[in-house]
């Protein structure tokens, strides 16, 4: 790829990010101050609301019991305790991750049909395969990485809420920090979130396809195929082939995702065999999937470029 | 003189519909060229061919090149602006500034802030927050940028004010047009432009029916406003068309010489739309 083509490509995922930065990176952003707040609020009004309540909990007094036992545990169970809440904060977060990925990509190549910008688009010098291939890039690479982006912000957060807590219980907190592994989990994070992405890809690359050769409501287009087939597989062949595909895939996805806890509970967590996010590219079927991506982007460059705009 | 586009039995169908019917025309360099005809004539079949938007038979060349198969070369060199091709309204408009220098090679980022500077558009707005006359400006300003060698511009002042579109068109001839480029254009507002175009395309069920430099045009085609008594002379020397103004009646004729005409009154180039009319009603 020489300078030229470069730029391009780097103005193209720029332009996607443009496009979609509230569902990329204000939604998770929202969602990181919304818990952050929420924190804050718990831990103020949290001790008021239990001495009210039935059970006469003041959360004050047990900070130091709980301080005390936290610094007390063994060094490796205390890792295990911090990395897993720290994992566990990213939950949610990948949760909506993966929902505005499916969307990004039913949107895709199907929004500037609709607001007729695609005429505009194409006025420019920029090939249908770069267009496609700048969008399936920011689905596999820009929205994992803001999303890690916002994951790190609150993680780091978090740590900060836990020292300030276990201040008041009369420690330094130093453990916390010590246990935390920092960077090791955002290491993990950033490559869990951008391998799941790829191990998903074909999901994506299917509904890009089906964005762009959608009329109307892309959504309808891009599920309804797959119900049809089902459907029709069962029917005539009395067989759930495809379905099971499909179900494996996600939970596949999930056990890529717990694989960083996974290896914190020695592996036992969700029966997986899957015990680091990297093994799945010694993983034939991700090899695969990445081949049936390749067809499916292959004809969604096609439709783009042959479809007539009329 | 170089042909910029050149087309050779160029032919479409949708289906058993035939929008164009082997046509042949070309547009050579440094010309402003009407491509002119009623809705659902094959304009923008055409205009889509050229710009590779759409599959065709026949031979068509732009720029040397093959739109159907090396359209994205095509792009460096030849811009459009539609009435369909809107900007996309969330985009901002020092974004979309950035966007095209990073993706044209022959696009001028200071000519591009130069013209927004003339107008009342702000870098930080989007185009979604401008009026429809500031998009289609922010649009030129765009356009007129790039350095390109074919402008296709298809009813680009649709919907915007008569201010508004005389402006354009000025700006236009003064900052873009020049002997190296070519600019062809459709428009149903034909008489706001038939001063600033060298050659004039009617085309009218697929087929081309006039192709002609401006002064080709002005030669053959002339205007007479005979009165009623002279009507007979007239109707002898086969007028294509007639139309009656105040108790007198104008003649429009083709190819009928100076000499054979002055005896009937005073002569007129008809202006394009008049021609049109004619043209489009010949043999029906």
């Amino acid at each position: 790829m020489n300078i030229a083509m470069g730029n391009t490509f780097k103005a193209l995922v720029k332009r996607e990010f443009w496009e979609n930065k509230g569902s990329m990176f204000y939604t998770p952003g929202i969602m990181a101050a919304f818990y952050a707040v929420f924190l804050l609020i718990l831990v103020m009004f949290g001790n008021a609301w239990v001495e009210n309540g039935h059970y006469n909990i003041d959360l004050f007094d047990h900070l130091p019991k709980m301080t005390a036992e936290f610094d007390s545990i063994n060094e490796e169970d205390r890792t295990k305790v911090v990395q897993m809440g720290l994992y566990g904060t990213s939950v949610s977060f990948i949760f909506v991750m993966l929902i505005i990925s499916l969307f990004y990509c039913l949107g895709s190549l199907y929004d500037e049909r609709k607001d007729r910008s695609i005429l505009f688009w194409k006025s420019l010098p920029v090939s249908d395969l770069m267009t496609v291939m700048s969008k399936f890039v920011s689905v596999t690479l820009l929205i994992p990485v803001c999303y890690f982006i916002v994951i790190s912000a609150f993680q780091i957060y978090s740590l900060i809420f836990a020292t300030v807590g276990a201040w008041f219980g009369g420690s330094s907190g130093i453990n916390i920090w010590a246990s935390s592994n920092l960077f090791g989990v955002m290491f993990n994070m950033l490559f869990s979130l951008i391998t799941v992405s790829l191990w998903l890809a074909p999901f994506w690359a299917w509904l890009m396809f089906a964005s762009s050769w959608a009329k109307k409501v892309a959504f309808m287009w891009g599920m309804l195929p797959i119900f049809l087939i089902v459907f029709a597989e069962g029917w005539i062949f009395r067989s759930t082939y495809l379905i099971e595909v499909i179900g494996e895939r996600f939970a596949e996805a999930g056990m890529i995702l717990a694989s960083n806890v996974d290896r914190l509970v020695d592996g036992d967590m969700l029966d997986g065999a899957g015990s680091a996010w990297y093994q799945v590219f010694g993983n034939m079927e991700f090899w695969m999937g990445l081949i049936v991506t390749g067809v499916f982007l292959a004809g969604a460059v096609f439709t783009r470029r042959f479809r007539d705009e009329s | 003189m170089t042909s910029l586009i050149q087309a050779n039995g160029l032919s479409k169908s949708y289906g058993s519909h035939q929008a164009l019917k082997s046509v042949d025309f070309s547009v050579k360099r440094g010309r402003i060229v009407g491509l002119v005809g009623p809705n659902g004539a094959g304009k923008t079949t055409i205009l889509k061919a050229i710009l590779g938007l759409t599959s065709y038979d026949g031979e068509l060349k732009v720029l040397g090149l093959d739109p159907a198969r090396q359209r994205h070369q095509i792009m460096q060199k030849v811009s459009f602006i539609a009435d369909v091709a809107v900007l996309p309204r969330w985009l901002k408009v020092s974004d979309a500034i950035e966007f095209v220098a990073n993706v044209h090679s022959n696009f001028r980022e200071d000519r591009a802030r130069h013209f927004l500077s003339k107008t009342n558009i702000p870098m930080k707005a989007k185009v979604k927050e401008l009026s429809k006359g500031m998009v289609a400006q922010l649009h030129l300003a765009l356009v007129m940028s790039i350095e390109a060698e074919l402008l296709v511009l298809d009813e680009p002042t649709l919907g915007l004010d008569i201010l508004f579109r005389k402006e354009f068109y000025n700006q236009l001839l003064a900052e873009f047009f020049d002997e190296g480029r070519s600019i062809l254009v459709t428009t149903h507002q034909i008489e706001e432009i038939e001063n600033l175009l060298t050659d004039l395309i009617f085309i009218r069920d697929g087929k081309i029916v006039l192709d002609a430099t401006m002064e080709d045009v002005a030669e053959k085609y002339i205007e007479v406003m005979v009165s009623k008594d002279d009507a007979e002379k007239a109707e002898a020397l086969d007028p294509v068309m007639h139309r009656d103004v105040f108790g007198r009646r104008v003649y429009l004729f083709e190819g009928v010489s100076r000499e054979q005409l002055e005896p009937l009154g005073e002569l007129h180039s008809p202006s394009v739309a008049d021609l049109f009319v004619a043209k489009m009603k010949e043999g029906k």
